[in-house]
């Protein structure tokens, strides 16, 4: 495999933009503008493959309607009313306050496609209340909450899923469907090594809420517990598409919002909105950059290159998905999530796709793999985020990540081998089932 | 020595019959040119190759007459219900003194030079619910998943249904959770997508021949010698023809394997689907740019 | 005389920021209406679809233009963030020309693709595409603009905004 002179400085050109802080979308057009001039051809393709990329990818559009259901559930009260009905319920046990943490993400999760949103939404209260009399140290809550929001994406809905499906052209519905029993297993694990650390660390309990009140807090709560069940209902009900899905998830979160808790009024409204807003023209700047640098990789037939020379090795299926693992995992320490996704994934697939590996496993994989890189140094968004809300020095939180880094990775290495964990659930609704 | 490339670009797979041909088609003019072949709309997205063909970003494409019609609007009546009654006939009308007209259309408005049109099955309605369907009386209230733009819709009007744009990759999901309640499209899609997995009925209505036209750009072609021309001319005649034999046959292959899964597989009273359709069209805003007398005269071919 | 242009830059500013806002508040509502015709009314609509779309390109390429910050922006900033004011700014100006280079190259063709669009139309709403696409020739002249700001103030100006990364939402 011979990389022309062109593409080679193209890459070159990304490669230095990117690293003197130029935004990554704006060097992947860069380079595609060099790439064109060097090889005589229409640098308008720059234009015309980001304008019509971006205008018939239609199921995009889940993006920016996810990050606005996340933006008005933090905005109305809905974050803070489920952690509190979750204390009810787990609080009572030992270290029931980190076990409150784990719970709040596997529901938030079943709402918000996002995992930085679960962290900025419930990061604040959450160490507010671990840290209070100081129960638990900073970094630990802190750790805690960057580890339990990794969840959010892998249980659906899921905003990297809905932009793997448009890579790699595979139902969004089974995608979501895959994540379900994975996203639960880790919060299992999670569950597992806060229930042993508080044991061996004599965690706190905290005064339970009395059980007579649960009814009448879960009543409370109910409107926000109900949303997840509400968007299945909406996907697999035959009402919406995945896509419409996420419409629904920002609309019921401001009927909630408005009307029934009256938390949100018209300045949240507009705040959530323009933040959503300015979060979209980001993360579509990207997306963009990707689609039009997607045009030089496909003129340079690289995929088939690589998989060429991958297949030529031999390699087996599950040797390919461990390099694979390896691969996202190291490069999850230095790049944004997105990017991975977005430009190094789609090289990876025809190679998944010769090798006969389930789209569907492969995605769940590919995914898991770039939440795990939102909590791996020197780069983790979600480590930013948290050294920001709670003031402890990022080394610290760091330390108190790895046990469950390991943990995560174990639980990664068993639905890497184990297909079914992830195919179980599509299968149940059809996937895979083919009649002739 | 380096001859000259031709870049393609279509949106069907690697896989498709339509891959095939173009492989047979490269290897009859590999003496004068090397075919650069691009599939699954990795180069350029669906519909937008004609542009690319115009602004010589492209020399060959895989069009689609709708998108041709977009440009020139006389061009849509090619594109209605019921005109072709089959490949044979769509072939013939392109080798007449009508087509010909049609096709110095593109050559003088969008300087695309048309080889032929290539057949990909009849659009069939498929059905995820039981009912029977005889007339177009019968498709009222049918939500049917139709192509997104007006003139696709229209299509869904003309059979008497409830046209429901939706994307491509979600009507799978939107057949099997009942988001829509059907599609059109021809079997060999049918059974790629797998739509049969979640339908219970196929209705033959053959409302619509599917067909692209294999183009290249004027500019290319009048580069060329005559006997360049000829020999490419000659090259695609032969790959469209073992094209649309390869899915005429497949049609009714999947027809009987169809069935034998499972799903009823009927015709409908095709006369009263083809009146009804063929009236809306010629009432319709889009007849008003087809040139006089067209319809008639193809129905006469 | 320099407060008041910055007086105007920041009314603009809020405004674009209304725009945008305003954009996202249509494509969001345009869903809702999408959902409720085909399963309430059974009346299944496809303009919506169009709007939508058209709303989630220009959202990006006008919010990239005239909204969102440097500093808000998904980038690679290990040694961006790591190195001295000093070497910022270096790094700041080095882009900034690189960029300007590469954009303003390709503007004239840019231009000319989005003018040649003007034989195309929308499938709905019958919009001519050199109108819709045009967005795209007014960010890449913004960005070119935003760049030369950004090297002159790297050069002649205060220094460079300090990283944020809890601004920096990528949607993961
Ligand atoms: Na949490
Ligand atoms: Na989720």
């Amino acid at each position: 495999m011979t990389l022309s002179l062109a593409f080679t400085l193209a890459l070159g050109l990304i490669i230095v933009l990117s690293v003197f802080g130029l935004p990554m979308g704006l060097s992947m057009i860069c380079a595609s503008v060099l790439y064109l001039l060097m090889r005589g051809q229409d640098m308008g393709i720059v234009a015309e493959q980001f304008l019509n990329g971006m205008y018939s990818n239609y199921i995009m559009l889940a993006v920016p309607l996810f990050i606005l259901a996340a933006e008005i559930m933090n905005s109305g009260t809905l974050s803070e009313r489920l952690l509190r009905w979750c204390d009810a319920v787990v609080g009572r046990f030992r270290g029931g306050l980190a076990q409150v943490n784990v719970l709040q993400s596997i529901v938030f999760a079943g709402m918000s496609g996002s995992a930085v949103a679960d962290a900025a939404g419930s990061g604040k209260m959450m160490q507010h209340m671990m840290t209070q009399d100081g129960k638990y140290t900073p970094s630990y809550a802190a750790a805690l909450t960057a580890v339990t929001a990794v969840i959010g994406p892998i249980i659906p809905p899921s905003i990297p899923m809905v932009l793997y499906a448009l890579i790699a052209d595979t139902s969004i519905g089974y995608l979501f469907l895959g994540g379900v029993v994975p996203g639960l297993l880790m919060a299992g694990v999670m569950m597992v090594q806060v229930a042993v650390t508080a044991r061996v660390k004599n965690f706190p309990v905290e005064k339970p809420v009395p059980l007579r009140e649960l009814p009448k807090m879960t009543w409370h709560a109910l409107p926000v517990l109900f949303m997840p069940v509400v968007l299945m209902y909406g996907i697999y009900g035959g009402i919406t598409t995945p896509t419409e899905a996420a419409a629904v998830a920002a609309f019921y979160a401001l009927i909630v919002s408005v009307v029934v808790y009256r938390s949100v009024r018209f300045p949240d409204l507009y705040e959530a909105l323009l933040t959503s807003a300015k979060t979209t023209a980001s993360i579509g700047m990207l997306i963009a950059g990707a689609l039009v640098f997607n045009y030089v990789v496909t003129v340079e037939n690289i995929p088939h290159s690589l998989s060429g020379v991958l297949l030529a090795w031999d390699l087996n299926p599950i040797t390919f998905l461990i390099c694979v693992n390896i691969l996202l995992l190291v490069l999850g320490c230095v790049l944004e999530g997105t990017t991975i996704l977005l430009v190094i994934v789609p090289v990876l697939i025809p190679t998944a796709q010769a090798l006969g590996i389930d789209p569907v496993h492969f995605g769940v994989v590919v995914v898991v793999n770039i939440m795990l890189g939102l909590i791996t140094p020197p780069y983790g968004l979600l480590l930013f985020i948290m050294t920001r809300i709670s003031g402890a020095p990022m080394k610290a939180i760091v330390a108190d990540v790895m046990p469950f880094l390991f943990g995560l990775i174990l639980a990664l290495i068993i639905f890497t081998f184990v297909p079914d964990v992830v195919l179980w659930l599509p299968k149940m609704f059809g996937y895979g089932t083919s009649a002739l | 020595q380096d001859k000259p490339v031709l870049r393609f670009s279509a949106v069907f797979s690697e896989q498709d019959i339509r891959a095939e041909m173009m492989g047979l088609f490269s290897g009859q003019i590999a003496d004068d040119f090397t075919l650069e072949p691009y599939y699954g709309g990795n180069l350029f997205k669906q519909g937008t190759e004609l542009v690319a063909l115009q602004r010589g970003n492209l020399e060959m494409g895989n069009i689609a007459p709708q998108d041709i019609s977009n440009q020139i609007p006389a061009w849509s009546v090619l594109t209605s219900a019921y005109l072709f009654r089959d490949a044979a006939h769509l072939r013939t009308f392109f080798d007449s003194e009508v087509g010909a007209e049609f096709k110095q259309m593109a050559e003088d408005q969008l300087g695309v030079h048309i080889l032929g049109p290539t057949y990909f099955g009849a659009r069939q309605v498929g059905l995820r619910i039981d009912k029977e369907i005889k007339t177009p009386a019968d498709m009222a209230g049918i939500k049917l998943r139709m192509p997104g733009g007006d003139a696709w819709q229209f299509l869904g009007t003309s059979l008497g249904a409830n046209p429901t744009p939706m994307a491509y990759a979600e009507v799978y999901t939107g057949l099997q959770t009942g988001a829509i309640d059907g599609q059109d499209n021809p079997l060999p899609n049918v059974e790629n997508m797998k739509f049969y997995e979640v339908m219970k009925q196929i209705v033959l209505t053959s409302h619509l021949v599917g067909y692209d036209l294999l183009v290249i750009s004027s500019e290319k072609f009048n580069a060329m010698t005559p006997e360049q021309q000829e020999k490419l001319q000659a090259a695609a005649t032969v790959a469209i023809d073992f094209s649309q034999q390869a899915h005429l046959d497949r049609e009714a292959e999947l027809l009987v394997r169809f069935e034998s899964a499972g799903l009823k597989v009927y015709e409908p009273d095709i006369e009263a689907f083809r009146t009804y359709a063929q009236q809306m069209y010629l009432d319709s805003e889009l007849a008003k740019d087809w040139p006089e007398g067209v319809v008639d005269k193809i129905n006469a071919l | 005389m320099n407060a008041r242009f910055a007086g105007i830059g920041a009314w603009l500013h809020a405004r674009a920021e209304n725009l945008l806002a305003a954009m996202l508040a249509v494509m969001f509502t345009v869903f809702i209406l999408q959902i409720f015709f085909r399963y309430v009314v059974n009346f299944p609509v496809g303009w919506t679809h169009e709007i939508s779309v058209i709303m989630w390109l220009w959202m990006v390429l006008f919010g990239t233009a005239f909204v969102v910050r440097d500093n808000e922006e998904i980038r690679f900033d290990i040694l961006y963030s790591a190195v001295s004011d000093r070497w910022r700014r270096v790094l700041v100006v080095a882009s900034a020309v690189m960029l300007i280079v590469l954009f303003g190259i390709s503007l004239p063709a840019v231009i000319d693709y989005v003018m040649f669009m003007k034989v195309e139309k929308t499938a709905y709403l019958k919009i001519r595409f050199d109108w819709l696409y045009s967005i795209y020739a007014i960010f890449a002249v913004a960005t070119i603009v935003r760049q030369f700001w950004l090297g002159y103030q790297a050069i002649w100006g205060k220094g460079t905004e300090e990283y944020d990364p809890t601004k920096v939402s990528s949607g993961v």
